[in-house]
């Protein structure tokens, strides 16, 4: 029985593949006539654009539901990271060559555009050491904080395009994440090691690393439109026995609530990154 | 009888016919074997005198063997018994099962982490940014895979294993004994040890240990039923009478049994070299094919795969030409991959079907192999046999002639059936012959069984006589005592009667009760007077004839008759203590008395006429296939309906309108009675032909091979054949055909072996609620795959919108798992405890090439519209509303990917201006991804009840199963813990949901709830319309 259906089966398929694509007797096309192939793919059109509707109708629900100023739900950012400019973890430059340097003075240079003085003289010069709390009004806009490149002294690019790197003192910017409604309390300061035994020496601006209460709360990107971060520049004042070497630099943010030992969140309220100038 | 075990031979070479013609099997059966084989049955023992055979094994004919030559012989031959067939070993059996099925895409999917890892961490060991937990991520992936497969592979291995101890119970039976003389002095010995030459002494009730050369008997009878399905015992005696020697009288073969009598022989053949060696031996040989089961599964798989392995690739190239790092593409791979499996489908499928086998093990039906299961339900053929199966298995007194009256007896099992006057005096008398002149009695120690259970040493109609008159009339034994025996003549086959003289019951009348019966037309010659009631009258011509329509009626009935009769002695002629000589007869044996006649047959089962009617409805075709006359055969299809009222065969046809066969057209005859010498000559298309175009056939006086070529011209025509048999010629039989029934009580160890299924009580009925089972777990089957796709293909979507769109990865392979192998499996398991939608036993039997079980519809529903419908857009909502909700509304999403999964961005900042570390974000992300799953959950809600039913609403079907509320219940607190259980976000980054979060999916679920509805609604107001032919699974 086996050998006689494994016949008829072979015969079958055969001419069955064949078929299976265009069947010239009854004119079906993989196994389907042409008004057949047409309600079938009729009724896929009407339904899938049923269904699109309705997902587009629970898509609007949902954006109705929405806040245009304020996320629903705040709590999966409850404290902020912190990240550096120029934007890469492994600062390695020849002193002596722009070439190697040149893009991240660059990246500073761009990144610090928004803190010009052309920008900034539009924002309010507020009172330092308290939040800057406003309420709503009409068209709900805020006012922001200024904060001039000039803050940053040595590292404001203004005096020293090359932001030390040329010199072999390179200038990092560190900035917190922007999260509305964060309210720091405490008076947090930037503060920045060496992995190793001896330390080098660093220069923060504004001084000691500070972060002014006056740049908090942020209220939204709709909002708070001319709102700049604050920003904590360090420059490492590397030596010569400080070249050539590879040097674990870790920043936190200190003296506040923010936290800055969270196990799996190695960005939150700190950040480590590496330094190498070749002489 | 010579017949049947000519056919022996002619079947042998059909074995090698049908062997040749099977694929693949030709291997395991040696052109060796063909020879070894013949030259052991062409043996020469039988034609040998008896001290040539004593000469040729050493062995004496009254000292028997010498034990150091026993020894040696026993070591040289090996133990006498059969070789079990080669089993696989279990390690191969577990192997199977670990690299089978989706097992092999598993463990590329494993392997393809493993290396990812590899890679990873050799990279990490030079960069400082990957952290350990997201690292290890690719590892745990790959060993959550190994140990999917691993434990699924052991599950299904279990499951095997429990099925096939059961077998095992089979074959530790209670070792047999052989009584052998050694040195002059009879031992008893395990059979085991018998050896060539050997004497040994069998008596009635033993089973022959061996083929054995008989050197002497005394009134020896041996049933050959289970080597020629020839019921009838045959007498076995030293003479040769035949050249063959399966057909000669003077060899026993080995695993029949002694009926009655005494004889001894000389072993000539042990073990595998006997005769039901070689045929056990033979049917090992033979293959099986798969199952209809195993073949859909395999459809299925090949399926999956396919699709799988296809969309592996084409998005693996697509990652690649997108410019993704084919490390990154690799991952992708192995994500689509396990999308695509369904994981835990395989383990569902075991458990249904061993659920199923339960529940059929419960209704007598125990199933060898699992997937045999299902093949019952598609059965469309049954050849049953007639004895046991469709009967009782006991000669029963059906009919009664007396008072020129027929009385029908009770033949039911329970004693529930008609009864007749008992208050004539006639039938006392008739009563008191049958309980006299009858040898069989009651085995002692069965006083508390009830009569019609009890063992009787006895033939079979004596048995029958026996217990009719226990029933009725009290103790036999007592009437015996009552009626001591004087003089006995046994029935011997010249004279066609038996008769014993007996003294009366009252003790002041000193005669002679002399009773006689026998075949009744010799009973009547030997009558002048005849009872009528209660009184002697003489036997005229028109009670003759009463005589003579009675004896054809009951006849025709397929009963075999006796004739009745008794006569008091004249006391003066045979005065107290006469010595009856019963060897040179010295009384009167003519002018007796007739009293009746007592007719007797084997009833059909009670419960078999409501099965073969239920069989009819459900379109398979009963086929009676018996070694019986065929008039008894007919009589009882008829009983039971395998012919059913108003069919008439041609000699019926013939009969009726009284013109001979020849001119009766066959096709007007639905039914059939086919004798087993007409089979013999009729080609293959005359035999095909009388399958095709009768419904109701009957083969009377077959053998077991021709049971073969029955089943395989069923097959031919493409039937799904069921066969049942319980000697050792059935086995082919039941190897051949696509489920081997065999019985679990007068079935030989062979047939067991050689059948997928056995039938626990015999009973026909059984296989009946077996089809059922079988038909209820193929519906189910469908059912519960359409539900586990569902849930499969909305895995792979997430994927797409991934990588082409780039928008955050909406659904882990992590949490695919937990969705394939933890919510998933109890609801799909329930779907097996699902009732029938409608009466499954009054369709026809599904055509195995055109009903599939997973077919293009099942794929376009559960892929195409409820997966979509359901599914994806539910989960995709659940995973927009959250990250919509947490600040990334969608239009900020599209392109987003690549940042979202740069580890060193740590200021990736949302629609509303916020910034977020990589961690934070991952958070969101993970949580996208434990509400997509809990998403899926509740669609699958409404998913397992739109699988409840394919043509009902669930309305009709109603919410009985209370395994599926339990499931409904099982997936939603799983679900739960998962997400909720502290420690999940480090074990398998699964975090909380805002109870808001569980009602996005809400309304999808309930639109394929209702879409779902609609489209039933629609297939049962148009049945046939256009949404049946397209959607109708």
């Amino acid at each position: 029985m086996a050998s006689t259906e494994d016949k008829a089966a072979k015969q079958e398929s055969a001419t069955g593949w064949k078929d299976s694509f265009y069947n010239p007797r009854t004119g079906e096309v993989l196994g389907r006539t042409g008004s057949s192939w047409a309600l079938i793919l009729l009724f896929y059109l009407v339904f899938y654009c049923f269904l699109a509707g309705m997902f587009a109708l629970t898509m609007w629900v949902l954006l109705l539901t929405l806040d245009d100023y304020v996320p629903k739900y705040r709590d999966r950012v409850p404290y902020p990271g912190l990240v550096i400019r120029p934007n890469s973890l492994d600062l390695s430059f020849n002193k002596s060559d722009p070439l190697k340097y040149v893009q991240y003075v660059k990246h500073l240079e761009s990144f610090l555009q928004r803190y010009n003085d052309s920008q900034q003289d539009k924002n309010d010069d507020c009172p330092p050491g308290e939040y800057f709390l406003q309420d709503d009004t009409e068209d709900m806009s805020k006012k922001a904080c200024l904060f001039k490149r000039g803050f940053l002294s040595l590292c404001s690019g203004l005096s020293d395009t090359n932001f030390g790197y040329s010199e072999g003192k390179p200038c990092v910017l560190l900035k917190m994440n922007r999260i509305i409604g964060l309210k720091p309390r405490g008076d947090p300061y930037i503060n920045c090691t060496v992995k190793r035994d001896t330390p080098i020496q660093m220069q923060y601006f504004p001084s000691e690393g500070r972060i002014d209460k006056k740049y908090f709360p942020y209220y939204g990107k709709k909002a708070h439109e001319s709102y700049v971060q604050p920003l904590v520049a360090v420059e490492l004042l590397l030596t010569k026995d400080d070249y050539n070497k590879e040097l674990p630099v870790e920043c936190r943010v200190e003296g506040s609530d923010l936290r800055n030992n969270d196990e799996r969140d190695k960005f939150l309220g700190r950040v480590t990154f590496r330094v190498t100038v070749v002489e | 009888m010579g017949l049947h075990i000519s056919t022996i031979i002619d079947g042998l070479y059909f074995f090698q016919i049908a062997l040749h013609a099977k694929k693949g099997c030709c291997k395991t059966y040696s052109a060796t074997q063909n020879v070894d084989y013949h030259c052991t049955l062409f043996q020469t023992e039988h034609k040998m005198s008896i001290e040539e055979v004593c000469r040729k094994y050493q062995t004496d004919i009254v000292q028997g063997l010498t034990n150091a030559k026993a020894a040696e012989y026993l070591i040289r031959d090996g133990p006498n018994a059969l070789t079990p067939p080669p089993t696989t070993p279990e390690w191969v059996k577990f192997c199977r099962q670990l690299f089978g099925g989706f097992s092999v895409l598993l463990w590329t999917g494993a392997i393809l982490c493993f290396l990812a890892y590899a890679i990873q961490a050799s990279r990490s060991a030079r960069s400082h940014m990957f952290d350990r937990l997201s690292l290890c991520l690719q590892l745990y992936l790959g060993i959550v895979l190994t140990a999917v497969v691993v434990i699924t592979g052991c599950f299904s291995y279990f499951q095997e294993a429990k099925s096939s101890k059961i077998m095992e119970s089979f074959k530790n039976m209670v070792p047999q004994q052989a009584l052998v003389i050694r040195e002059g002095e009879k031992v008893q010995i395990n059979a085991e040890e018998v050896v060539g030459g050997d004497l040994v002494e069998v008596k009635g009730g033993d089973r022959i240990p061996a083929d054995i050369r008989v050197v002497s008997a005394h009134g020896c009878k041996v049933d050959n039923s289970s080597l020629t399905g020839e019921s009838e015992p045959q007498s076995r005696s030293p003479d040769c009478t035949h050249d063959n020697p399966l057909e000669t009288r003077n060899i026993a073969f080995f695993s029949t049994n002694c009926v009655e009598g005494t004889a001894r022989g000389i072993v000539i053949c042990t073990g595998d070299n006997t005769v039901m060696g070689r045929i056990a031996t033979l049917t090992s040989g033979l293959e099986t094919g798969k199952t209809p089961i195993a073949k859909e599964i395999e459809h299925f798989i090949h399926i999956i795969t396919g699709v799988a392995v296809f969309l592996g690739l084409t998005f693996f190239i697509l990652a690649i030409v997108l410019g993704y790092s084919w490390l990154e593409a690799v991952i992708f791979l192995i994500g689509i991959i396990v999308a695509n499996v369904p994981e835990g489908l395989l383990a569902t499928v075991t458990v249904c079907l061993t659920l199923t086998a339960k529940r059929m093990a419960k209704k007598n039906c125990l199933v060898k192999n699992l997937e045999a299961v299902e093949t019952l339900g598609s059965t469309s053929t049954i050849c049953s046999d007639k004895t046991g199966t469709l009967t009782q298995n006991r000669m029963t007194v059906a009919h009664m002639w007396f008072d020129n009256q027929i009385h029908e007896a009770d033949t039911t099992e329970d004693q529930s059936g008609a009864s007749f006057d008992k208050s004539s005096i006639t039938w006392i008398s008739l009563a008191r012959v049958a309980a006299l002149c009858n040898r069989a009695q009651f085995k002692a120690g069965q006083d508390q069984l009830p009569i019609l259970k009890r063992d009787v040493a006895g033939d079979a109609s004596e048995s029958a006589l026996l217990k009719c008159i226990e029933l009725s009339c009290g103790s036999v034994r007592a009437m015996r005592d009552r009626n001591k025996k004087v003089a006995e003549i046994p029935f011997n086959s010249t004279n066609k009667y038996q008769l014993s003289v007996h003294e009366t019951e009252d003790l002041n009348d000193n005669r002679y009760l002399l009773v006689m019966k026998g075949a009744p037309e010799r009973v009547l010659e030997c009558c002048s007077t005849i009872l009528v009631q209660g009184k002697e009258q003489p036997l005229d011509e028109e009670l003759k004839e009463a005589f003579q329509n009675a004896y054809m009626e009951l006849g025709g009935l397929g009963e075999r008759v006796l004739g009745f009769c008794h006569v008091l002695l004249p006391e003066d002629q045979y005065p107290k203590g006469f010595a009856f000589d019963t060897d040179d007869v010295n009384f009167q044996t003519k002018d007796l008395c007739f009293v009746g006649l007592m007719s007797m047959i084997d009833p059909p089962r009670a419960a078999v006429p409501d099965a073969v009617g239920k069989c009819r409805s459900a379109g398979i075709k009963v086929i009676m296939v018996t070694g019986d006359h065929p008039i008894t055969a007919k009589a009882i299809a008829k009983g039971v309906g395998i012919i059913s009222e108003g069919n008439e065969t041609v000699e019926d046809i013939a009969a009726r309108l009284n013109i001979p066969v020849s001119q009766v057209n066959p096709r007007d005859a639905k039914a059939c009675v086919c004798h087993g010498t007409d089979l013999k000559d009729l080609s293959q298309d005359q035999m095909d032909d009388i399958l095709r175009n009768h419904t109701e056939i009957v083969f009377a006086r077959t053998s077991p091979q021709q049971k073969l070529i029955i089943v395989e011209g069923c097959q031919r025509l493409g039937a799904i054949v069921a066969v049942t048999g319980d000697g050792v010629n059935d086995s082919p039989a039941l190897k051949k055909a696509d489920i081997g029934v065999a019985m679990g009580i007068s079935g030989s160890d062979v047939s067991k072996q050689a059948a997928d299924m056995i039938l626990l009580d015999d009973n026909f009925a059984s296989i009946v609620t077996g089809v059922e089972e079988g038909r209820l777990i193929f519906d189910n089957l469908k059912k519960s795959i359409a539900y586990t796709l569902t849930s499969n293909i909305p895995e792979i979507t997430p994927f797409l919108l991934f990588i082409i769109v780039n928008i955050p990865l909406p659904l882990g392979t992590i949490t695919i798992l937990c969705i394939d192998l933890g919510t998933d499996m109890v609801p799909a398991i329930s779907l097996a405890y699902e009732a029938a939608e409608s009466d499954i036993m009054k369709r026809q039997p599904r055509n195995p090439f055109r009903d599939k079980l997973v077919n293009e519809r099942l794929i376009s529903i559960a892929y195409g519209q409820i997966v979509t419908a359901g599914f994806a857009l539910g989960g995709f909502f659940a995973y927009f509303v959250i990250l919509a909700e947490n600040g990334f509304l969608p239009t900020t999403l599209v392109g987003i990917r690549l940042n979202w999964d740069d580890r060193s961005c740590n200021d990736l900042e949302d629609t509303y201006g916020q910034q977020w570390t990589y961690e934070q974000r991952k958070i969101v992300e993970f949580t996208c991804h434990t509400a997509f799953f809990v998403s899926i959950v509740v669609v699958q809600w409404a998913d397992v009840i739109i699988c409840k039913t394919r043509r009902n609403s669930v309305f009709q079907q109603g919410m009985r199963n209370k395994i599926l509320i339990f499931g409904l219940f099982e997936e939603t607190a799983l679900a739960a813990f998962l997400s909720y259980c502290p420690g999940m976000d480090v074990a398998l980054r699964m975090y909380p949901l805002k109870p808001s979060w569980w009602f996005c999916a809400f309304p999808y679920s309930f639109l394929i709830f209702v879409y779902d509805e609609v489209r039933k609604l629609l297939i049962r107001r148009n049945p046939g319309g256009w949404v049946e032919r397209e959607t109708y699974y």
